[in-house]
């Protein structure tokens, strides 16, 4: 029965992906030329610096900023967003689940176990994520990443006590390949699809959402049973990581004007770059 | 003077010739060698000595987090060209349409919500390491990359910098791939799409009420 509705919902959302069209949606915002007329006057701000310069007198659109600006156009890649209305609602949860539930929960947990148990139970759960990053690597046809993660397993579950403590990279400086099925799925030239909002688990997009399931199978704690323990240990994880996290997500919040916008947009960046690594 | 020497001296005159190219040669040498190192280093150089001072400052016992914040923003805002991340934010398609009063005034409110995205994490570091892993130039820009070592963890960060007449001035900075300039461009274009400048501005001023 559980099968059959994973089964389901893998068809489902690889329909949607194949649909979608799986392109990149790259959105120029603008046409330079359009506003090309705005340029003919300016030239001279070359020499205006922040620390002179009154906020007033830089009105002119310099050669440098035309230079800058044509930069930030060309990068210009958005993410098609037509679930917004849904996927803010699910942000607003989100935001509530993180200040009402999982901070409180992860500032006691914070006054209660010292730094170097948590670090512990990081670097646990990390190794445990090695099937994933190993296939990963090796999908992506990188051999070299694909057997340091191989070396870093073995080392770090044996000299390293099932992973609680790093000797591979603290000894030998072999570092972490922090490779997933979505990652994979971007080399192969599969695009975002479009943003979805996941409750609990947050920012993703069509791509990442098929990337987690497919990574969702290579995950030993998904096979715990009962079902319950599995989500058990899942949450311990949740809260330990969030231990290590607590004010970043309210800086991010604090400095934006439409957090779900920068939140969003800050996870296609972030996802873009993994991908080019 | 050289032609004097030449007919004065006993020495053949190839010589002379010959040494008096080699001054012109080097003459001429020494401001592409001084170019060549600005391009190249000098952002990079400018780069190191502030995060270096920085870097002391945040490990000083003797200044409390506003002070040192106090102190981190002195050194940095030198080598932002703040009123141009204004411009960028709103870019080609809003930034002509505001009148002269609304650039000013969005100018001042971007830069003190900016100043507070940079200091606001940064006062809490304590003993943090840069690793310069390289630079690259493109045209007038220099794009600096560090990593930000902090205990375990690493944070790429990419300064990028343009040539300015007063030196180099960061227009953009990337954390983890995740540029400021783009993130509040996708903001403000957000809320420019469904309102106004005036809302924009509005909700600069009190971004809490969101």
């Amino acid at each position: 029965m559980k099968k059959a509705i994973l089964l389901i919902v893998i068809a489902f959302t690889l329909a949607l992906l194949i649909l979608s069209g799986c392109a990149h949606k790259t959105v120029k915002t603008v046409s330079p030329s359009l506003y090309g007329t705005v340029d003919a006057t300016p030239i001279q701000s070359q020499d205006e610096s922040p620390s002179t310069v009154t906020p007033s007198e830089a009105e002119d659109m310099g050669d440098v900023f035309s230079e800058i600006e044509d930069e930030f156009e060309e990068q210009s890649l958005k993410v098609a967003d037509p679930l917004e209305s849904l996927n803010r609602a699910v942000f607003y949860f989100n935001d509530k689940l993180y200040f009402w539930v999982l901070k409180p929960l992860a500032q006691g947990y914070n006054f209660v176990f010292p730094d170097f148990a948590r670090k512990g139970v990081r670097k646990f759960f990390r190794n445990l994520l090695t099937p994933i990053r190993l296939t990963n690597c090796i999908l992506q046809g990188n051999a070299t990443a694909a057997g340091t993660e191989f070396v870093r397993f073995v080392t770090n579950t044996t000299i390293g006590i099932l992973g609680v403590w790093d000797p591979a990279l603290d000894l030998y400086d072999l570092k972490i390949s922090d490779e997933d099925l979505g990652q994979t799925l971007g080399v192969y030239g599969f695009g975002n699809g479009f943003y979805i909002e996941w409750p609990v688990i947050g920012p993703c997009t069509l791509r990442d959402t098929v990337g987690r399931i497919g990574d969702w199978f290579l995950y030993p704690v998904n096979y715990i049973e009962p079902q319950e323990a599995s989500l058990a240990v899942w949450s311990f994880d949740k809260v330990n990581k969030t231990s290590f996290r607590i004010g970043d997500y309210e800086a991010i919040k604090k400095t934006a004007i439409d957090p779900y916008t920068a939140i969003r947009d800050g996870y296609i960046q972030y996802r873009n770059a993994l991908i080019k690594e | 003077m050289e032609l004097n020497n030449i007919e004065k001296s006993n020495k053949p005159a190839k010589v002379l010739v010959m040494r008096a190219l080699f001054c012109a040669v080097l003459l001429l040498m020494t401001p592409g060698i001084t170019i060549a190192a600005d391009n190249r280093h000098a952002a990079e150089a400018l780069l190191k000595d502030k995060l270096d001072s920085v870097i002391l400052i945040l490990q000083s016992k003797n200044l409390d987090i506003q002070g040192k914040r106090n102190e981190i923003n002195n050194i940095v805002t030198p080598m932002f060209d703040f009123s141009l991340m204004a411009k960028l934010t709103l870019g080609r398609k809003y930034w002509p349409g505001l009148t002269k009063e609304q650039k000013g005034r969005f100018t001042v409110l971007f830069i003190d919500l900016l100043k507070d995205t940079c200091l606001e994490k940064i006062s809490l570091y304590t003993n943090e390491k840069v690793v310069y892993q390289g630079t690259v130039k493109i045209k007038n820009k220099v794009h600096v990359e560090t990593d930000l070592i902090s205990g375990n963890s690493t944070i790429s960060m990419l300064f990028k910098f343009f040539k300015s007449s007063n030196g180099w001035k960061v227009y953009d900075l990337e954390i983890e791939g995740v540029s400021l300039i783009k993130t509040y461009r996708s903001q403000f274009d957000e809320v420019l799409r469904k309102g106004t400048i005036d809302d924009l501005l509005l909700r600069l001023e009190k971004p809490e009420k969101n």
